[in-house]
């Protein structure tokens, strides 16, 4: 791929612009640990003070619990929505498919901040705001696309005949969903699940819209928190953030690729 | 085994028909080859007899009974797909006993009879292997075991020999055969070469555009093809151009018979095999003739080919085996028995 002696030069570089990238993130797992009360770099000495505080933090803890169970009920609605949308759009023959289909992957094109003001003007008079059904609403405009559209392509790929063949050998179109077309569509299954719910635990700026004193997802409360003051607590935050996203990432990875595996 | 008849099958897709008008009567325990160039509406017909596309207009009974517009889960028909269409993510053993599952077959029933499929077919013991795992010949008869353990009222065949090399395909060829004579099944099978259609099959429908352009024995269309395409889709044929004079036909000036002729300008058609080879000046009674030079002798496998110029123009002569060849720039003759020639509308080139 490249010559002899631009192999190094172009390894230093690629460690270069890694380091780059990471260099805030290894910033903010410093500070995490860090003893002092306020965010210095590097820190005079090491505790885990920070994290004890966080999980006796009401407001932080409940904004975590009120993101979890928003982030639950939206991915299972994701795919309860997009999945029968995106086989009627990757398989159905219907006038229109191309027109529906398009609409589907609107919201993706419009600036959240749009999006969050128009749910706001359209949720207030129906008292949506700062509910649970409100927030999934709002949360579901920015997931729904993205599932319906990897499933879409995720149906596409199925061979036709593969399911084709299942009817002819008698089984009705509910038992060849459940036999043939969800297994093998599997892995993009667990990936929307997990793209569904990282998507709407990390979604902020609609939630600052929708959220209310009562109802406020853990990006909320962290906005809420750092304006008041900046100390480590935040970063000790964001760690636990980090790992548990690499969490999920590398499980589906992992289910995917054994899926896969088994699969084909 | 039950009898399948298609009336009147019709299949348009915006302004390209598909499927016209075609009707086709299988006998129980028969095999009925579809023959035809590709995009001639073979697989269309096929899917609309198993229930996956419905078709526009015409009838589809089964035993006498309609099921043009029966789902295909409930009618019961083993299919082979062109690409197979496993199921990747099941063992062999689970894609064969599929059709099983769906009928509610107990355990022991379907694991009995899942092995007796896999013996039929030859693949004993493979059982828990993936589809992946097996060669393209394996997954080819797992395919056919699958669509046979369910005892389909009727086989259908989609090209499912075309993805073999030419070795296995006769192995499997006759082995399909001998399975479909064995279990006496009514199977419709599609195809567009003719040696498939010729060894595996009772009947012979050569389709042309979406219709049946002649039924019959593999014998009949061979020997009496019904019209100009029929006789250059099935088999090898010379085709001279005729010339009318006064009362009768031409070849390049020298007289020719033919049994019925259609109007217009017309085509002498004859086999290879059929042409025999002269002395030039040898007289031929009961032969219309043409003379000409040997340009080229050439031994097809175990044939022999000659190619012989003459005035109305190049033909092939098929000798009979064990005759001594002429030698190539050689003046010779070349006749046929007239009953033997056909002659068809020329067409628009
Ligand atoms: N889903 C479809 N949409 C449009 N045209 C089609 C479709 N399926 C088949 N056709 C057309 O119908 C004709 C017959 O196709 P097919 O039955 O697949 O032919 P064969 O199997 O003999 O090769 C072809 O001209 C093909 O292009
Ligand atoms: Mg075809």
């Amino acid at each position: 791929m490249t010559g002899v002696g631009a192999g190094p030069v172009l390894k230093v570089f690629a460690a270069l612009v890694y380091a780059f990238l990471l260099s805030p993130v290894l910033i903010v797992i410093v500070i995490s640990f860090s003893a002092d009360s306020f965010i210095v770099f590097p820190p005079t000495g090491l505790s885990l003070q920070w994290y004890g505080r966080l999980f006796g933090h009401p407001a932080l803890m409940a904004g975590l619990q009120f993101s979890l169970v928003i982030a639950v009920i939206v991915s299972v609605l994701s795919l309860a929505l997009g999945v029968p949308a995106a086989y009627a759009l990757a398989k159905g023959n219907f006038r229109g498919r191309e027109a529906l289909a398009n609409l589907f992957l609107a919201p993706i094109l419009l600036p959240t901040l749009v999006l969050g003001l128009a749910l706001l003007l359209f949720f207030q008079p129906l008292r949506l705001t700062a509910t649970i059904p409100g927030l999934v609403l709002g949360h579901l405009c920015v997931t729904l696309p993205f599932v319906v559209r990897m499933m879409t392509t995720a149906f596409a790929t199925l061979p036709d005949e593969v399911e084709a063949a299942a009817a002819t050998l008698g089984a009705p179109p509910w038992r060849v969903a459940q036999r043939v077309t969800l297994p093998l569509a599997m892995p993009g299954l667990l990936a929307a699940a997990a793209l569904s719910f990282l998507l709407s635990f990390d979604e902020t700026v609609i939630s600052l819209f929708l959220s209310g004193p009562r109802a406020s997802t853990l990006p909320v409360e962290m906005v809420r928190y750092v304006e008041g003051r900046t100390d480590p607590m935040i970063a000790a935050l964001s760690v636990l953030l980090i790992a548990g996203t690499l969490v999920i990432v590398i499980a589906v990875e992992k289910l995917v690729g054994v899926t896969r595996a088994i699969g084909r | 085994m039950p009898s399948l008849s298609i009336q009147g099958l019709t299949k348009r897709y915006g302004a390209t028909v598909a499927v016209d008008g075609l009707s086709l009567d299988v006998g129980a325990g028969e095999a009925v080859a579809l023959l035809g160039p590709s995009g001639c509406g073979k697989t269309t017909t096929l899917r609309m007899v198993a229930g996956l596309i419905e078709p526009g207009d015409g009838s589809i009974r089964l035993d006498g009974v309609d099921i043009t517009r029966q789902p295909a889960y409930r009618r019961g028909m083993g299919y082979v797909f062109q690409s197979y269409a496993l199921f990747p993510h099941m063992s062999v053993s689970a894609n064969v006993g599929f059709g099983l599952d769906e009928r509610g077959v107990g355990r022991a029933e379907r694991d009995q009879r899942v092995s007796q499929a896999l013996d039929l077919v030859r693949l004993q013991g493979l059982g828990h292997r993936k589809p992946k795992e097996l060669s393209g010949g394996q997954q080819q008869r797992v395919a056919l075991a699958r669509a046979l353990v369910i005892k389909p009222a009727v086989l259908l065949l989609d090209e499912s020999l075309s993805n073999l090399d030419s070795k296995l395909r006769d192995a499997m060829r006759q082995e399909i055969r001998d399975i479909q004579r064995a279990l006496s099944i009514t199977t419709l099978f599609v195809t567009h070469d003719q040696i498939e259609a010729f060894t595996m099959c009772d009947r012979i429908a050569v389709m042309e555009k979406g219709r049946i352009a002649q039924i019959g024995s593999a014998r009949d269309i061979y020997d009496d093809p019904v019209s100009r395409f029929v006789a250059q889709f099935v088999g090898r044929a010379n085709v001279l151009p005729l010339t009318r004079t006064g009362d009768g036909l031409s070849l390049a000036g020298a007289p020719v018979s033919v049994s019925s002729v259609p109007t217009g300008d017309v085509d002498l058609f004859i086999r290879p095999q059929l042409v025999k080879l002269l002395a030039p000046s040898e007289p031929a009674s009961g032969l219309d003739r043409l003379t000409g030079k040997v340009t080229r002798v050439s031994f097809v496998g175990e044939r022999v080919e000659v190619v012989v110029d003459t005035a109305a123009g190049r033909i092939i002569v098929e000798p009979p085996a064990g005759t001594t060849p002429p030698d190539e720039g050689a003046d010779i003759g070349v006749g046929w028995r007239p009953a033997d020639a056909r002659a068809f509308r020329r067409e628009d080139a």
